[in-house]
């Protein structure tokens, strides 16, 4: 009789695991999440101009981005760039024949921004912030300042690339 | 004592006559059955709540069961929530500051709450009403819908300020029925 009864009570038992919590007057779900490393980043100039002044000076334009950053203990992240799509049409710069896009950075804690002046590549990203393990923020700002190369080869016209920036943990 | 032929089968059809017709009896009983109000619920025991990552809201979405029966005319149901526990450990969202939402879909019996509530440790928030005269199950006039069930989408911000780490908070359904 007893091993019946214990048998009953352990089928009872794997009934009520397999079908959820029974129906009653209350009832509770404990709820979950996990929070992780994250950086987020918004380029908030959809458009950067780059003008100059005339007599072959430099072609000068700012693009500025806003990040979020949650780096954690053991995590870094980075904000890098790349020359995704060279100008466009023919005639005109490109980075990818030798033409000298470059940038510098600034951007406020706890980024930190890229020194120098690096040049802008179609193959490679190349940096523009830096952020350390620990590091939080819910409205960082930054801003790559560019400086094109003014060429009198060039054709007159207009002409567009597109720069692509990338948030990464590392 | 001889009893006559005649009168020996006479006795015998009437036993005869008592078996083939049978003991045939009615009664009359009047059963009372007084049904009193009640209301069930059963909610999952988790739910993992996650975030397609840019900061998003981290969500998730649950389906509450439940069972009801009011009192005509004057009755009515009400499932509450409200959170059991402030989220632990610390260093995370809170409840307290208004961290967790949620929104109710259509219920299939009642009316789940309309627009966005906020979570709260010391208020119970409405997720169903439910009016008088409500049964479920056994046929018309009942619903047909026996559990009936209201999906909840739960949504918790997703702060650069956390910390890194997992998180979780007991949520308390209740339901009340008049």
């Amino acid at each position: 009789m007893k091993r019946y009864t214990i048998l009953t009570l352990a089928l009872l038992a794997f009934a009520s695991m397999a079908f959820g919590q029974a129906f009653g007057t209350t009832g509770t779900t404990n709820l979950t999440i996990t929070v992780g490393p994250e950086l987020a980043i918004r380029v908030d100039t959809a458009t950067t101009p780059l003008t100059n002044t005339g007599g072959f000076s430099n072609f000068t334009g700012t693009t500025n981005y806003s990040y979020k950053v949650r780096t954690g203990s053991v995590t870094t992240a980075n904000i890098k760039l790349q020359v995704t799509t060279d100008f466009s049409p023919s005639g005109g710069p490109s980075v990818g024949n030798g033409d000298t896009l470059t940038y510098a950075c600034s951007a406020v804690a706890p980024a930190t921004a890229c020194s120098g002046t690096p040049a802008a590549s179609t193959s490679s990203q190349t940096s523009v912030a830096t952020f350390a393990s620990g590091a939080k923020s819910n409205n960082g700002t930054g801003s790559v300042a560019w400086t094109l190369v003014d060429n009198p080869a060039w054709d007159p016209g207009a002409y567009q690339a597109t720069v692509t920036f990338t948030a990464s943990l590392t | 004592m001889t009893m006559p032929l005649t009168r020996r089968m006479g006795a015998l059809a009437l036993v005869l006559s008592s078996c083939a017709i049978g003991q045939v009896a009615t009664f009359t009983q009047t059963v009372n059955v007084q049904l009193a109000p009640a209301g069930k619920l059963s909610s999952p025991a988790t739910l993992g709540m996650v975030t397609p990552g840019g900061f998003l809201p981290f969500s998730g979405n649950l389906l509450l069961n439940y069972r009801a029966r009011t009192t005509f005319s004057t009755g009515s149901a009400t499932i509450t929530l409200q959170s059991a526990t402030e989220v632990s450990p610390s260093g995370g969202p809170t409840i307290a500051s208004g961290s967790l939402t949620y929104t109710c879909g259509a219920a299939q019996v009642g009316v789940g709450c309309a627009g966005t509530q906020v979570v709260s440790t010391t208020l119970q928030r409405k997720v169903v009403d439910i009016p008088a005269g409500v049964c479920m199950g056994g046929g018309s006039p009942c619903s047909a819908a026996n559990p009936a069930s209201v999906p909840l989408q739960f949504s918790m911000d997703n702060n650069p300020g956390y910390d890194p780490g997992s998180y979780n908070v007991r949520l308390l359904f209740t339901i009340s029925s008049l």
